[in-house]
């Protein structure tokens, strides 16, 4: 049996043997509740990320998470893989912000975990432990979620750096300041500049630099104050900046958000130390070989997603040079075709966790029917 | 005990770490909820992971319980030892394994205090969040096993929030790598799980941590209210308008008074007095702090005081941590449990909790984590009067049943461990309570790893939640109850 939210992920994890039963959530998909008082909200499994925020932007709140497909990913699907976007830098992943699920198991039972109140030791908490498990242990009927209020103002400062020995020294002033950025986003095109900026005045069309973009979302005077502090930073005096806000700032960010989603390849998920990102991104650069690879992610938290665009063998070279790189880890595939999946295993290895997750699942569903096969266990 | 058994211990241990003197082992006989307590057969002193997992191997073998103990500050009888266990003493794991702050990430043994985190990064500007009131005392391999918090999660969130990595050693003797420095370790969040399970389906070995960068800023104001509503409302409204303050404490008039005999904070003479911290970016800090004491004003304040400076605003602070300690300068004994509600519904409980301190002849304190709804009755009783200690449990267990009719929770920084056990059926459906059994049989099988705990089982003669009594951390003034 497979669970099935709005179906945007469905390409993920390993190929499945067979499937006899895809459990679809897309009726189970009302906001129960929002106690606006609480900063809280519950939502059945099949309600829509943005659904959801359209209601609680009534009282001026909302869930903060933008995984990709935020529009039509369902609670369930984001809880379950746990899935986030650029405002991971200061909300966390869905599991940071989950207070309560409601699950059923295998054997039928509707059991719950966690509660509706935002401090709470009371019992083991479940909603961790399908957060990241893809659906393979219970499904999720409904989840509560801590709220945030929506910020008053937002400006965004989008820095171009001209080689990654500049980049590291950017993040790293970043990391050390003050500065309370919403979202501190890295993004390196490929290599071979397939992907091209903007034409300038005189039409020409340059291959884009490495970038960061932080969005400072705060009471406008703080917003404008902290760009005004990050852009006097040390390694930002002689690098090329921009402001933006209203249109131009979403535009920005929808485009990062599709990115790396909108064009060809493999697409794969890893993480690094965050200090180490000029070492990091510049070992990338040497394992693409002819690859066209690009990498957009959380700047200061150390994950991103990496593109892969050439021929199978190659992805999966790159693939597995990057699961033997001292400067990655947790390399998972997220997008790759058929023939990937068969050259390399989509979750890498587990470590010693394997045994606690061999474990988990004989207890929760000990026939081995939820997500049979797909993985991560 | 099985002499074997002992003799093994010794073996891998060293006699000197392996303690079986009735002497010796009073000192483990509970933790900070004294009431409760059981002599264990053994106590061990481990001095790596490596041995951690010696003795572990050890107890499943012969089917022996074991009890991991931190420093014993817990508030639930966590760590209370059950008959014929082995107690797993942490306190030498004590090292700072790596400080890493260009990445913001330390790694250090269980035994280690969650305050010497902080000591370690705050050279460089970097500080440990969670900041529960015994930070001096208690052991970060507590801190993970309660989930703890403190006044400043409001905004910071709780240890499951900081906490990147744990080594653990299972119950079956295996060691599990759980986490990592780096993020995304695919899979259930593992971390997560551990975070909070009181110590019953592992014990950690190593903890690595998030720091953080000191905000720019602090501004700290006291205001004071006729009313408890009036209080209550301008909570309401500073959430409502948008802010997440870094705290938001208040405390009411029996409160105030037992502060003021004990620390002399100069708090205002007063129904309630509400505490408000903003922290964060210099102009977000400003514009916001002006927002909030407009709040407060138009809620009824009758007087409102900033802190002008660090010292203003630690003497602010002494008066709200005292509380607890304090409560010894209005009566001979008091109770506290730690009962969550939903912020909204915090004017209700509260007239409820006064309608049962009217009904009941015994005063309660009310100090509190207003911004969370985080209760923290203090019931006062004199043991000497027969029957008053027993009304006071009552008493207690009635205020956690207000909280659950109100939506909340049993427990939100405390745990549930020995002491509230019995009460998990208000808060948790038999089918809610079994599924939790069941992740718990996946990792400990045989239930040697601090059985008892959590979950309701028939209690034993004696093991009734009970009332307060200082700790001799407290006594020694080394922490205060928040
Ligand atoms: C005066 C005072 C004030 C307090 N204030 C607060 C507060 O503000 N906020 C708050 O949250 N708590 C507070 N507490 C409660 C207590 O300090 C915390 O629960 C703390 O985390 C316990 O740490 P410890 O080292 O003393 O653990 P212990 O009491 O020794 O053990 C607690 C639990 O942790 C388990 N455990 C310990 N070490 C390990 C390990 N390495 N691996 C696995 N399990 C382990 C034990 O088995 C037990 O179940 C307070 C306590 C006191 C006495």
């Amino acid at each position: 049996m497979l669970i099935r939210g709005a179906g945007t992920k469905m390409d993920w994890g390993r190929t499945p043997a067979a499937i006899d039963v895809i459990l679809s959530t897309r009726r189970m998909n009302r906001l129960l509740a929002h106690q606006h008082g609480d900063l809280t909200a519950t939502a059945e499994a099949g309600a829509t990320l943005a659904g959801m925020n359209r209601t609680l932007a009534e009282h001026r709140q909302w869930l903060p998470l933008d995984p990709p497909f935020a529009d039509r990913a369902t609670i369930g699907g984001i809880l379950a893989t746990n899935d986030s976007g650029p405002l991971r830098h200061r909300f966390g992943t869905p599991r940071d912000l989950v207070i309560g699920v409601e699950l059923v198991t295998t054997d039928g039972a509707l059991a719950k975990a966690g509660g509706r109140v935002v401090k709470n030791v009371a019992g083991y908490d479940l909603s961790k432990l399908v957060a990241g498990s893809f659906g393979s242990l219970a499904a999720i009927v409904s989840a509560t979620f801590k709220l945030a209020p929506l910020p008053a103002a937002s400006k965004t400062l989008v820095i171009e750096a001209s080689d990654f020995d500049a980049l590291g020294r950017i993040v790293g002033a970043m990391m050390a300041s003050q500065l309370e950025p919403l979202a501190f986003e890295i993004h390196v095109p490929d290599v071979v500049g397939a992907e091209l900026g903007p034409p300038s005045r005189a039409g020409q069309r340059r291959p884009l630099r490495s970038s960061l973009q932080l969005r400072f979302a705060s009471v406008a005077a703080a917003c404008d104050a902290q760009i005004a502090q990050a852009c006097a930073l040390a390694p930002l005096t002689d690098c090329a900046t921009e402001t933006l806000q209203g249109d131009e700032e979403r535009e920005a960010w929808e485009t990062h958000a599709r990115r790396i989603w909108d064009a060809p390849g493999a697409l794969v998920r890893a993480s690094w130390l965050p200090a180490t990102v000029s070492a990091a991104m510049s070992e990338l650069r040497r394992m693409a070989g002819s690859a066209c690879i690009q990498l957009a992610g959380r700047a200061a938290i150390g994950a991103g997603l990496i593109r892969i665009d050439a021929d199978v063998r190659a992805q999966a070279a790159v693939v597995e040079q990057l699961r033997q790189s001292a400067l990655f880890g947790n390399v998972v595939v997220v997008r790759g075709s058929p023939d990937l999946k068969a050259l390399v295993d989509v979750w890498g290895p587990q470590g010693d966790r394997d045994q606690v997750f061999a474990s988990v699942k004989r207890a929760l569903d000990p026939d081995g029917v939820l997500n049979a096969g797909r993985g991560p266990l | 005990m099985n002499p074997v058994f002992l003799a093994e211990l010794r073996h891998v241990l060293g006699a000197g770490a392996v303690l079986q003197d009735p002497l010796e082992l009073i000192t483990y006989e509970c933790d900070a909820l004294p009431h409760l307590r059981s002599v264990p057969a053994a106590v061990v002193l481990p001095s790596s992971a490596a041995e951690v997992q010696a003795i572990v191997r050890l107890c499943a073998r012969e089917k022996v319980p074991f009890v991991a103990r931190g420093h014993g500050t817990g508030l639930s009888g966590g760590a209370l030892p059950v008959s014929g266990c082995v107690v797993i003493a942490l306190s030498r794991l004590n090292r700072i394994l790596s400080v890493d702050i260009p990445n913001q990430r330390v790694t250090v043994e269980p035994g280690v205090t969650n305050l010497e985190i902080t000591r370690q990064v705050a050279p460089f500007g970097y500080y440990y969040a969670p900041d529960p009131s015994s930070q001096q005392v208690c052991s970060i391999g507590g801190n993970v096993a309660e989930n703890s918090g403190g006044a400043h999660c409001l905004k910071y969130g709780f240890t499951t929030h900081h906490v990147l990595a744990v080594e653990a050693v299972l119950p079956n003797g295996e060691m599990a790598h759980i986490g990592g420095s780096l993020v995304d370790t695919p899979g259930p969040d593992l971390v997560g799980l551990i975070v909070g399970s009181e110590g019953t389906l592992a014990i950690v070995t190593s903890i690595t941590v998030r720091v953080l960068r000191r905000p720019e800023t602090v501004q700290t104001l006291l205001a004071a209210f006729d009313t408890i509503d009036a209080g209550g409302l301008a909570v309401s409204d500073i959430i409502g308008s948008g802010i997440i303050p870094a705290a938001v404490e208040m405390m009411d008039a029996l409160a105030i008074q037992a502060a003021e005999a004990a620390v002399h904070p100069g708090f205002p003479k007063s129904d309630t007095i509400l505490i408000v911290e903003l922290d964060g970016p210099a102009a977000e800090v400003t514009a916001l702090f002006d927002v909030v004491q407009g709040i407060c004003r138009r809620s009824g304040a009758t007087t409102i005081e900033v802190a002008q400076n660090d010292e203003q605003r630690a003497r602010i602070w002494k008066g709200r941590k005292a509380a607890f300690a304090a409560m010894g300068r209005v009566s001979p004994n008091y109770y506290v449990q730690d009962g969550v509600v939903p912020r909204t519904q915090l004017p209700q409980v509260l007239n409820r909790i006064r309608q049962l301190e009217a009904r009941s002849g015994l005063r309660i304190g009310n100090v509190f984590h207003a911004g969370d709804g985080n209760l923290h009755p203090l019931i006062c009783y004199d043991e000497r009067v027969a029957g008053e200690a027993d009304k006071a449990v009552e008493v207690a267990a009635e205020i956690l049943s207000y909280c659950i009719e109100a939506g909340g929770s049993l427990t939100g920084e405390h745990g549930i461990g020995a002491d509230k056990s019995a009460y998990m059926p208000q808060m948790f459906t038999p089918d809610d309570l079994a599924l939790m059994q069941r992740v718990r049989a996946a990792f400990d099988p045989q239930r040697l790893c601090n059985p008892g705990k959590i979950f309701p089982a028939p209690r034993l003669c004696g093991e009734v939640p009970g009332p307060y009594r200082q700790h001799p951390v407290e006594e020694a003034g080394l922490a205060e109850r928040l």
